[in-house]
């Protein structure tokens, strides 16, 4: 790119061919106050904070939007420009209710620190004081519009970043308001609850319910970490006060892997059940009562020291050090060879899928998530993103809106990304691999042949369709948009995974295959660090070791859970028939009530630990907190465990 | 030298001004020497006379507050006004989003601690103004302190400015509106 030459306030300044004058200044450090710019979304001179001068320009021109030019001769800090400057936030303050002193942004507001620097103390308009509603509606988000300066911020980062296009300004002039969807309640709309728009709305216009009024960024430390829990692995920054977290945020909404979803963001604030705060075992009575890290052990080791068949069992949640020790543990220890993942059968599924396909397929073979930012066609089966991997949500929703990605989706069930679909294929249930083999089909009718399975030929599109109560036309509609893909990629998840069939994934690498010159497949697993276990060999176990329990021949189970609580009912009912369960987890759960010792475990804003993404990228959390109690690191409780039935074996 | 004369009021607020006034530690007795408090609600003094500077506590939002920072500038030579509901309507303005009847049949008839109430009307009650004003919108303001309350700091930096023959602006690094 070619570089260029300007006159800032007397001084040469350089810039490259493309950029605005803001780009310039601020590339030179040249100060220039703005409030709707935001760095990765798209400018759009709203708020007129960053007016300059150009010379031979009749008026002042926004810096943000206009084009530099070689030998532009510019003017920032005229006495005029500030003398404007100052008027424009008048007119801010004026226009709708700002009263900072109880106002949940003051100290951290933009708004008010311009004010500051423009010593704005008092304003020469009369006040409009408008009628502004709060939108309370959302679990996490307020949307106060007394404090909106409309500066677009939060609508472009929804619709550029997120994807979402939850909101956008409704009505004209005056009556300007931001809105979610057709004006519907934020809580009711399409937002994904990513907390985008808070982060950068410049005011106290947005904000969240969990950290409101809880600390300044000004009293916070910061600590920069990973989000472990659904293996997108999100950067994040924790602002920390008073050993809580006040608030979570992205390091840079515009980077990969920056944006944060609901999960991250705003659930780690909350408490979802009570904590495990001490070691517990049943006592005379059979009551779970709170007991000493010793007498837990000593307790572990006398009832499964010398018993035959103990089995273990460890969320995808925990870090990959916790889970290390606990396949140690299970393998030195108890001696035991029925080990597995909550997930187990989902690596099984999976795996075995990927060598029907291919003898040489392994994880090392999926694709990488940005991959899907490059897509030109998306195939999404029985897989709920949005839902599930939020992000991953957002970048198929990114790539739709922006790269016109052509979006097929299978699944009986209703996609929140419907509206952004091209072919909405909803095959009847239990019927996702007839749809798979008939669009398959249909991509060969197109002509692309070469890669297709030979027995795919005798598939009947018309005879399929009636069988999957579907309108042949989708089908075919599905075949000619994808027959035309060249790196297309393929989404899948749960719905596919319950079914247990490897043969269904097998189909979806082949028509993978057919969209793309290498097969491009994400599997969505169904824990953070779900990959992180399965390359560690921890569900390597032939079959299901959960359906071992309900057989009633495992006499006790270790389970290793972290702050799992997903299917906390489902693993309590098949511990039924099992004598003695030790339960090592951050929260009391219908698993924990059945246990017969349970053990305290970190969480993962208290600990450091190391997660494999769900396309296998190394990811580390930083403590944030310290935890209340003395509660052990995983780690050390499982060797301890480890110490101690060494201990009465010798 | 002739100490300065100084008037203060307090009107529609929480008199927090007030207290960071006299929260401003050894200045105080530097002031003291300086200056001479009449009317205020600091000396009681309740009648108005001549001063040099007027200050000004509180917004601006019935008939009785109006009249009271009316007289006050034709008593003054210079008004400062002090603190957010002076300078820009505050906490008390919080009101101006809502309707005035609705105001008064909140406060006196619908609040769950009474019982049959009724919104006083007595010539010895003043009338609430349809707003609350910041005071520059009543009167002609020459400076301004904010800050909810102010910061002490910079209450010292406007009166020491003052004495000093100059009006102040209080500088960027000691702004604050909470
Ligand atoms: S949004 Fe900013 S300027 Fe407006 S009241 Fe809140 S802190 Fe003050
Ligand atoms: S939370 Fe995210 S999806 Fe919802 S409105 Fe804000 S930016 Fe859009
Ligand atoms: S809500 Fe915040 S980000 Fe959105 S337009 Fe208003 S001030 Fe800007």
């Amino acid at each position: 790119m070619s570089e260029i030459t300007l006159t800032i306030n007397g001084q040469q300044c350089k810039g490259k061919q493309g950029d605005t004058i803001l780009d310039v200044c601020q590339a030179n450090g040249i100060d220039v106050p703005t409030l709707c710019h935001y760095k990765g979304l798209v400018d759009i001179a709203a708020c007129r904070m960053c007016l300059v001068e150009v010379e031979k320009e009749r008026k002042p021109v926004p810096s943000c939007t206009y084009p530099a030019r070689d030998g532009l001769v510019v003017t920032t800090n005229s006495e005029k420009i500030e003398k404007y400057r100052r008027m424009i936030l008048e007119l801010l303050f004026t226009e709708r209710n700002h009263l900072c002193a109880y106002c949940v942004a003051s100290g951290d507001c933009e708004l008010q620190k311009l004010a500051y620097k423009y010593q704005m103390d008092n304003t020469r308009y009369e006040y409009s004081w408008p009628d502004k509603t709060t939108d309370t509606s959302h679990p996490y988000i307020v949307l106060d519009h007394n404090r909106c300066i409309l500066c677009a911020r939060c609508i472009r980062v929804c619709d550029e970043i997120t994807g979402a296009h939850a909101l956008d300004f409704s009505k004209r002039g005056w009556k300007t308001n931001v809105s979610a969807d057709i004006n519907q309640p934020l809580g009711e709309s399409s937002c994904i609850s990513c907390g985008a728009c808070f982060q950068v709305c410049p005011t106290g216009a947005i904000f969240s319910k969990a950290s409101a009024y809880k600390g300044r960024t000004s009293e916070c430390t910061t600590v920069f970490s990973s989000c472990p829990i659904c293996g997108v692995g999100c950067d994040i920054k924790g602002l920390v006060k008073d050993n809580h977290v006040v608030k979570i945020e992205s390091p840079d909404l515009t980077k990969p892997r920056g944006l944060l979803c609901q999960m991250g963001r705003f659930e780690t604030l909350y408490t979802p059940a009570e904590r495990v705060r001490t070691p517990m075992k049943r006592n005379s009575k059979g009551q779970l009562t709170a007991c000493t890290y010793e007498e837990a052990f000593e307790d572990i080791a006398k009832n499964l020291g010398s018993n035959g068949s103990v089995a273990g069992l460890a969320s995808g949640k925990a870090s990959s050090e916790s889970l290390k020790a606990f396949a140690e543990l299970m393998d030195k220890g108890f001696g035991s060879k029925m080990v597995d993942t909550l997930d187990g059968d989902d690596f099984r599924t999976v795996t075995m899928g990927m060598t029907k396909f291919d003898a040489k397929a392994g994880f090392a073979t999926e694709a990488k998530l940005e991959d899907i930012l490059t897509a030109d066609s998306i195939v999404v089966i029985g897989a709920n993103p949005i839902k599930t991997h939020p992000v991953i949500g957002s970048y198929i929703l990114r790539a739709a809106a922006k790269n016109k990605a052509n979006l097929v989706v299978v699944d009986p069930l209703r996609n929140p990304f419907t509206f952004r679909t091209s072919v909405w294929v909803r095959p009847a249930e239990g019927k996702k691999a007839l749809a798979i083999k008939a669009i398959i089909r249909a991509i060969m009718e197109q002509g692309k042949t070469a890669k297709a399975p030979a027995n795919f030929a005798e598939i009947d599109i018309k005879k399929a369709a009636k069988d999957l109560e579907v309108d042949s036309h989708d089908l075919f509609q599905a075949g000619e948009i994808l027959a035309g893909s060249k790196n297309g990629i393929i989404i899948y998840g749960e719905g596919v995974l319950q079914y247990k069939d490897a043969d269904m994934v097998a189909l979806i690498l082949n028509l993978a295959a057919l969209i793309n010159t290498q097969p491009r497949v994400i599997s969505l697993k169904r824990y953070g660090n779900s990959r992180g276990a399965w390359d560690l060999g921890i569900s390597n176990a032939k079959s299901s070791v959960i359906d071992e329990l309900a057989k009633g021949k495992v006499k006790g189970v270790y389970l290793l859970l972290a702050d799992d609580l997903a299917e906390s009912q489902s693993l309590a009912d098949s511990l039924k028939r099992v004598e003695f369960v030790v339960a090592q987890a951050s929260y009391l759960s219908p698993v924990t009530a059945k246990a017969s010792v349970v053990l305290p475990s970190l969480l993962w804003t208290e600990s450091k630990g190391s997660y494999t993404t769900l396309d296998g990228i190394q990811k580390s959390t930083v403590p944030m907190v310290k935890p209340g109690n003395d509660i052990k690191p995983d780690v050390d409780t499982l060797k301890e465990v480890a110490r101690h039935l060494k201990k009465i074996r010798a | 030298m002739a100490k300065v004369k100084i008037a203060t009021v307090w009107l529609e607020s929480c008199s927090g001004c007030h207290m960071s006034l006299l929260d401003v530690d050894l200045f105080i007795v530097e002031l003291a020497k300086l200056v001479e408090f009449r009317r205020s609600p600091i000396t009681d003094i309740k009648d108005f006379d001549d001063v040099v500077v007027g200050i000004v506590e509180g917004s601006v939002g019935n008939e009785e507050e109006k009249e009271v920072v009316e007289q006050l500038r034709h008593h003054s030579q210079i008004i400062m006004a002090l603190g957010d509901c002076a300078c820009f309507g505050g906490v008390c303005a919080m009101r101006n989003t809502l309707d005035k009847a609705d105001v008064l049949k909140r406060a006196y008839i619908d609040t769950p601690s009474t019982y049959k109430g009724k919104i006083p009307r007595s010539p010895g009650v003043p009338e609430l103004l349809d707003k609350v004003y910041p005071v520059n919108q009543i009167i002609k303001v020459d400076c301004y302190v904010p800050g909810c309350p102010p910061e002490p700091e910079a209450i010292k930096y406007g009166l020491t400015e003052l004495l000093a023959g100059r009006i102040p602006v209080v500088p960027s690094n000691m702004m604050r509106f909470d």
